[in-house]
């Protein structure tokens, strides 16, 4: 072993303090990258999880401005021809207003989002039937399924109950239907339909009188990866209909867009943490050099270079980087594997998307070994600028 | 050579005007009172020191205009050192101090020279203690076997025996009067113990920064 090697390991061996304090800096730097990454990152991926799950697939297919007119059933069954398409399901999206009694009492009508579904082919392309929680999906015609919300604001209506619904069709004309409750849905973090209401599509369709008139299609695929190159296929194939085909990234883009910014700038403060680390590297590194003056003195007296030196402080930043990145990962893959085993989730709140993104990991221990070394240089400097007589006479 | 600390009025001539040669071989001896300015004429000798005018030549090769790495490489390879605290490095076993200087030559492994200088110097024993759990006497003998280890052509000995007792500055003395002989190495030892070393090839008196041999110094020590 090289002798600067071999003394720079002595010197951070035999001053453990230092050491254990040099390592924790680093280590704790890469922890906090790597909690603020299962959290945030794990709740960005979460909602798009879920958004993916309930609402867009995907592949999200409409039409500019306008209901796709040509037939779900023909879309359906082309896209579900393409072997990478696991199932694909049209949905029809309007509004309405809601009342209903409830021991007596009726409930002030307030305006819902309303979800039309083709239960049987939703429940191959979509997860929203898994958050039907009391009761069951829209198979009959004339049943609803309330968010959770949404019944709750109703005075607590229940699976049985009635509910009736205003719509206005696509003539400006009012339209009240009676419906009967067969289902409570709730999802973790309210991601599904909590604040809507979904009935069956074809009844959706008979009251706003669009008949064979579809809001979107939803496109779930075996391999999401391959999203884009189906969006394509789809619009290659289909180049006069106008229909807009979106990935899961595309659809999600208006909302998360907000969320990315705030990841971006929580990723900054940990590494302003970092940073923080490798001013602790600084000053405990000052400390070591200062504590070795007299043996800097002696070294140079008995022939060691300036570059000698310099080496050896450095040799022992990389020491520190080492230990200290390989311990935070080390702590952050623990803490992460914690998160994912566990299905970590805030009070009731959606199940973090815990993932292990093996470059970011990567790159966070790059970075912070990278800093202890640089965090050496100015320390290791400052050793090489002392005269060998000077430091002897350090006591 | 000269040395001067400071400027103006506060200047302090600590070396003035010395200059002498030194044989292959000898061991000479620079005495002279605390403050007389012997460790600085050392220091400047082993380039721990700069001198403010004057050069040192040494097996021929002038020193003055060397740069700061290779008047490193020279201080390892030509010189080594003997300080009054035996500035062994803590962090190393005795055999890992005495194979320091050769490790900084990166000169290949010196083992087998330097477990021979330490048998010479009565430590085969204690070879892989470390140099924080040895006591004094034993430090200033392994201080020796490291300054012997590039086999340099000069040892520099700073007041050797000045932080020992009598019995090991006594062990310490005689092992440099025997290296010396046996080795045909010179030493230049600066003490203020004159005594301690008996009968020597050559004595420098300094007073008040000048140097002193022969007959000047017979009288200058009559008039002390």
């Amino acid at each position: 072993m090289d002798y600067r090697t071999q003394l720079a390991t002595r010197m951070l061996m035999n001053k453990k303090g230092s050491l254990i304090g040099a390592v924790l800096a680093v280590s704790i730097g890469i922890l906090v990258i790597h909690v603020n990454f299962v959290i945030f990152q794990g709740l960005y991926d979460a909602i798009v999880r879920d958004m993916k799950a309930y609402r867009f697939g995907d592949v999200y297919v409409t039409k500019e401005g306008d209901y796709i007119d040509k037939s779900d059933i023909a879309l359906v069954n082309w896209f579900e021809r393409i072997p990478y398409v696991e199932a694909a399901t049209p949905r029809l999206d309007s509004s309405a207003g809601i009342n209903a009694t409830k021991y007596g009492k009726r409930h002030e009508e307030f305006s819902v989002p309303v979800v039309g579904v083709d239960p049987f082919r939703d429940i191959r392309a979509s997860a929203i039937h898994d958050t039907v929680g009391d009761g069951q999906f829209v198979f009959a015609r004339n049943s609803i399924v309330l968010g959770s919300t949404v019944a709750r604001d109703l005075g607590g209506v229940q699976v049985g109950d009635e509910v009736e619904l205003t719509f206005v069709n696509r003539w400006g004309e009012d339209q009240t239907r009676r419906f009967v409750v067969s289902g409570i849905t709730t999802s973790a973090g309210g991601q599904g339909f909590d604040f809507s209401v979904i009935v069956h599509i074809d009844t959706l369709r008979s009251i706003l009188d669009r008949t064979d008139e579809t809001g979107a299609i939803i496109v779930k695929l075996y391999d999401p990866t391959k999203a884009t190159e189906v969006k394509d296929l789809f619009l290659r194939s289909f180049p006069s209909d106008d229909f807009k085909a979106e990935t899961i990234d595309e659809s999600a883009e208006s909302t998360l867009r907000g969320f990315r910014s705030g990841i971006a700038l929580i990723n900054l403060i940990g590494y302003f943490g970092m940073m923080s680390s490798a001013f602790a590297i600084v000053t405990i590194q000052m400390m070591i050099v200062s504590s070795k003056t007299r043996e800097i003195g002696v070294m140079r007296a008995i022939g060691a270079k300036r570059k000698d030196i310099l080496l050896l402080f450095i040799f022992q930043g990389i020491i520190i980087g080492a230990i200290g990145a390989a311990t935070g990962t080390a702590l952050g893959l623990v803490y992460t594997a914690y998160a994912k085993e566990t299905k970590l989730e805030f009070e009731g709140s959606l199940a973090l998307e815990v993932t292990y993104d093996w470059s970011k990991i990567g790159q966070t221990a790059l970075t912070s070994f990278a800093l202890a070394i640089a965090a050496s240089i100015y320390p290791a400097y400052r050793a090489t600028k002392l005269q060998p007589m000077e430091a002897m006479r350090t006591v | 050579m000269n040395k001067i600390y400071g400027e103006g009025e506060t200047a302090v001539h600590a070396v003035k005007d010395v200059s002498f040669s030194v044989k292959k071989g000898e061991l000479l001896l620079i005495v002279g009172s605390s403050g007389s300015g012997k460790s600085t004429l050392l220091n400047m000798i082993g380039f721990l020191d700069h001198p403010t005018n004057g050069k040192i030549l040494i097996d021929g090769i002038d020193t003055t205009n060397l740069k700061d790495g290779d008047l490193s490489s020279f201080r390892n390879s030509k010189l080594g050192f003997v300080f009054q605290f035996s500035n062994l490095l803590s962090d190393l076993t005795v055999l890992e101090n005495v194979l320091l200087p050769r490790k900084i030559q990166q000169n290949g492994d010196a083992t087998d020279d330097a477990t021979k200088l330490l048998r010479t110097v009565g430590l085969e024993k204690e070879i892989h203690k470390r140099a924080n759990k040895i006591s004094g006497g034993q430090a200033q003998r392994v201080a020796i076997a490291r300054a012997l280890i590039n086999k340099p052509l000069i040892v520099l000995a700073d007041e050797p025996t000045g932080n020992l007792d009598s019995v090991n500055a006594e062990t310490i003395v005689q092992l440099m009067k025997s290296m010396a002989e046996k080795l045909g190495q010179t030493f230049i030892i600066v003490t203020h113990e004159r005594d301690q070393f008996g009968k020597v090839d050559r004595v420098i008196t300094i007073k008040d920064g000048r140097a002193f041999e022969g007959e000047e110094q017979k009288r200058m020590e009559v008039a002390v």
